[in-house]
């Protein structure tokens, strides 16, 4: 008889057991096995204690790192944008183009130059030669390390737009690294007009200009007499 | 022939010694070489000595059209006139040199007031020669 109430009251606790665990499983953490008689399963009892404890820990933590993790991230995105945004106030600004003189605009280009910066560079400086009509612009390439072939078609491509438009461009500045690189490529830029330095494409065109309004022109030969500033 | 009567003709003005030519419309194939053809004539009728032609309104050029314009240029060469082409956009300009059709031998002007100053200073140079 006494062995069946034992029995009873241990199927009784397996089955208290069973449900604390069940509403662990359920996402309650809060449930505990109460213990009130100390034998042979309260041992049983309080490991599963100290295991949901244990589970109750760890997934707060995980919870406050994946917290972080979001925070961290929108962070990142945040700075993404950031970037992006002065990406392109850099593209914009990397290419002013001022007008210096009557009839002469100077484009000065500094940094390195990627197709697509010299394609935003072209567009601003054929727009800019329609809205002045400043009928010379001088393209100053004194700030620019390097180029490579399809840059230096760029250049091309901008001189010759230009003169389709009815304007004239000069490059100025080259340097002794591009002018190697240019000739290494095979690029032919003889049809271009180029100075030395900004200094002498502002003599030039002048120049030119002077010598244009006075209707004067007869070749391309310009002669010493005029002013050179 | 109701084709003919909707033909939209491109009128040419002589000033001067110049012909002026003002393209409004867009441009197609047919009216491209009509017009080509008649410009000459003009030239021959005329005399002029030169060609202003504004492109100032047209947004698009392909091809076609570019290769009338700078054979245009070579065909009034040999008729002793100089052809000027004016008030090209940027975005035509690209696209043309995008083609490659740099149109060498193709004077340029900005604008009409440019590009008339150009042909007269020519012709005071020519008659100097």
């Amino acid at each position: 008889m006494a062995e069946t109430i034992v029995f009873e009251k241990a199927k009784e606790r397996i089955e208290h057991i069973e449900d604390v665990l069940s509403s662990v499983a359920a996402g309650d953490l809060d449930v505990r096995i109460e213990a009130e008689i100390e034998d042979d399963l309260t041992g049983v009892e309080e490991a599963i204690n100290i295991l949901i404890e244990d589970l109750t820990y760890e997934l707060k933590q995980s919870k406050k790192m994946r917290e972080e993790l979001e925070e961290k991230l929108s962070k990142i995105e945040e700075q993404q944008k950031t970037i992006m945004r002065q990406q392109d106030d850099l593209l914009e600004l990397s290419s002013p183009v001022t007008k210096v003189w009557d009839n002469i605009l100077i484009l000065p280009v500094i940094g390195t130059l990627d197709s697509q910066r010299a394609q935003i560079m072209m567009e601003n400086l054929l727009q800019k030669i329609v809205d002045t009509g400043c009928t010379m612009s001088i393209l100053d390439i004194t700030g620019v390390p390097t180029v490579d072939t399809q840059v230096a078609n760029h250049l091309l491509k901008t001189v010759t737009s230009a003169r389709l438009l009815g304007a004239d461009c000069i490059i100025s500045g080259i340097s002794p690294a591009i002018a190697q690189t240019i000739v290494h490529l095979g690029i032919d830029l003889s049809v271009i007009r180029t100075k030395a330095t900004l200094q002498d494409a502002m003599i030039y065109a002048m120049r030119k200009n002077k010598l244009l309004v006075d209707g004067k022109i007869k070749s391309e030969n310009i002669s010493e007499t005029e002013e050179s500033e | 022939m109701n084709l003919d009567l909707h033909e939209k003709r491109i009128p040419i003005i002589k000033i001067r010694d110049f012909l002026i030519v003002s393209i409004q419309v867009d441009m197609h194939d047919k009216l491209a070489i009509q017009l080509q053809s008649q410009i000459l004539e003009e030239i021959e009728r005329t005399g002029a000595k030169g060609v202003l032609i504004d492109i100032s309104v047209l947004e698009m050029v392909d091809s076609f059209i570019g290769r009338m314009l700078s054979g245009m240029a070579s065909m009034a060469a040999i008729m002793d006139a100089a052809v000027v082409i004016v008030g090209m956009q940027p975005a035509v300009a690209i696209t043309l040199v995008e083609l490659g059709l740099e149109m060498p031998g193709v004077d340029t002007a900005l604008n009409m007031e440019k590009g008339i100053e150009m042909l007269e200073q020519r012709l005071a140079n020519s008659e100097f020669l």
